[in-house]
C-alpha cells in the first residue's frame, strides 16, 4: 500500500519519522529492553583490551598514545559509530522519514523565514547535501520563483550548517558518545544537539530578512536587477 | 506477500549501502581530519602555543562555560566541520576540555562550519552578491556563539 505518488506521505513515513527522533534523542538510553530503541544503546561499546604483561586493560585505543598513531587508533575506533549512523538513516529515509519531514516543516518554515512555498523540496535538500540545494535554489532563481530578498534569505539558512544531516551524522554525532579524562559522559543528545541548530539556521535566515529589511534596504531596491552570476 | 515486487531493495541492503557511505565518510574524512587534529596539538602542546590560546581566549570563551582552547576548534571551523571535530576530540583526549565542553561546542562547529568551502559551493552557485558575503559569514559566527551560550544553559 506504498504511494508511488511523491506528494503523498504515508503513515508509515510519520512512523519512521517518529522513531527517528526518539531513536537520537536519547530517550530511550537504557540497558532495559526498550533500549532497543535508542542509538548510543545499539551502538554499545568496544571491549578492553590487555594493557600488557601485568594485567589490567585499557580500552580499544589503547593508552599513552599521542601523535598520529594514536589520532590513527582513535579515529578509527569512531568509524563504527559514523557507519551506523548513516546506516539507520538510509533505513529511516527509505521508509519516507524526510518525506514525512518536509511535509511536517515546510507549512512552518514558509511563514517564519519569509519565503515561499516552492522552496520545500530545496529546504530538505539543502539539509542532505549543499550542492543540490544550492542547485535547486539557484534553478529557483532563475524561475522566477524566489526574487532577490527570499534568495537571499534562503540562502543564509543554507549557510549556515551547511548539509547539516549529513555532516552532523558523519562527523558530528559520534562526539556525543564520547567520555572524558574524568570518565564523564558528554551530556545532552544527538536529538538536543539537532535541534539547537536547527533552531538558529532558522534564527540566521530571520537575521537576514532583517539586514535585508531595514539597513540594507536602500541599496537593495538601487541594485534590484543587478545579478552576479559567476560570483566567487 | 503481494508486497514484494513493490520495492526490490531488502531493507538489510539499505541499511548496508547507508554504513558502507558511513564507512567512506571514515576513511575518507573522519580518519585523515582526526588525524591532522592530533598531530597539530601535538605541535601546538610542545611549542607552547596552546596555553597562549588559553591566556589570549580564556575570558571570552568562559562567557559560553568553555576554556580558552576551544577557541581552536572554533578557527579549525570555519576551515573544515571534519578538521574542528578532530581538534575537538584531540583536546579532549590531551584532558583540555572536559565531557561538557564537546555538548557546547558541537552545535557551534557546524553553524559557522566549512565556511570557507561553502562560500564558493553555496554563495558562488547561488549567485550571492558579493556585498552580501560578510553578513553572510557573520550570521554564521553569530549563529554558533549564541548556540554555544543557549547549550551552556541546556546541558
Amino acid at each position: 500500500m506504498k504511494t508511488d505518488d511523491q506528494e503523498k506521505v504515508s503513515i508509515g513515513a510519520y512512523i519512521a519519522l517518529a522513531f527517528a527522533v526518539v531513536f537520537f534523542s536519547g530517550l530511550l538510553k537504557s540497558n532495559e529492553w526498550y533500549g532497543i530503541f535508542d542509538f548510543t544503546t545499539l551502538n554499545g561499546s568496544f571491549g578492553n583490551l590487555l594493557k600488557d604483561t601485568a594485567g589490567g586493560t585499557t580500552y580499544f585505543r589503547g593508552a599513552g598514545g599521542n601523535g598520529a598513531r594514536d589520532g590513527f587508533m582513535f579515529a578509527l575506533s569512531l568509524v563504527p559509530t559514523c557507519m551506523f549512523a548513516l546506516g539507520m538513516i538510509a533505513v529511516l529515509e527509505h521508509f519516507g522519514a524526510l518525506k514525512a519531514a518536509r511535509k511536517l516543516l515546510t507549512p512552518i518554515l514558509r511563514p517564519i523565514m519569509g519565503i515561499p512555498g516552492t522552496t520545500g523540496l530545496a529546504i530538505i535538500g539543502s539539509l542532505q547535501s549543499t550542492d543540490v540545494g544550492a542547485g535547486l535554489t539557484k534553478s529557483l532563481v532563475d524561475e522566477g520563483e524566489l526574487n532577490e530578498t527570499e534568495k537571499n534569505i534562503f540562502t543564509a539558512f543554507q549557510f549556515s550548517g551547511g548539509a547539516l544531516i549529513v555532516n552532523f551524522f558523519g562527523s558530528g554525532a559520534i562526539l556525543f558518545t564520547l567520555t572524558d579524562s574524568t570518565g564523564a559522559a558528554v551530556p545532552g543528545s544527538i536529538g538536543l544537539a539537532l535541534s539547537v541548530m536547527f533552531v538558529f539556521k532558522i534564527v540566521g535566515a530571520n537575521i537576514m530578512r532583517f539586514y535585508l529589511k531595514t539597513i540594507d534596504k536602500k541599496a537593495t531596491n538601487k541594485e534590484m536587477t543587478t545579478k552576479t552570476a559567476e560570483a566567487n | 506477500m503481494s508486497a514484494a515486487p513493490e520495492s526490490k531493495k531488502m531493507i538489510t541492503d539499505v541499511f548496508v549501502e547507508g554504513a558502507r557511505k558511513g564507512w567512506n565518510i571514515g576513511i575518507g574524512s573522519i580518519i585523515p581530519n582526526i588525524m591532522m587534529a592530533f598531530i597539530i596539538i601535538k605541535v601546538l602542546s610542545m611549542t607552547g602555543f596552546l596555553g597562549i590560546l588559553s591566556t589570549v581566549f580564556g575570558p571570552v570563551m568562559a562567557l559560553f562555560g568553555v576554556p580558552g582552547e576551544g577557541a581552536a576548534v572554533l578557527m579549525a571551523a570555519v576551515m573544515s566541520m571534519g578538521g574542528a571535530v578532530g581538534v575537538t576530540v584531540g583536546l579532549l583526549s590531551e584532558g583540555v576540555l572536559q565531557a561538557r565542553d564537546l555538548a557546547i561546542l558541537a552545535p557551534a562547529i557546524y553553524l559557522m562550519g566549512s565556511t570557507i568551502q561553502y562560500a564558493g559551493r553555496i554563495l558562488g552557485v547561488v549567485g550571492t552578491d558579493g556585498r552580501h558575503y560578510p553578513i553572510m559569514f557573520g550570521i554564521c559566527i553569530l549563529n554558533a556563539l549564541m548556540a554555544m551560550f543557549v547549550m551552556n544553559i541546556l546541558v
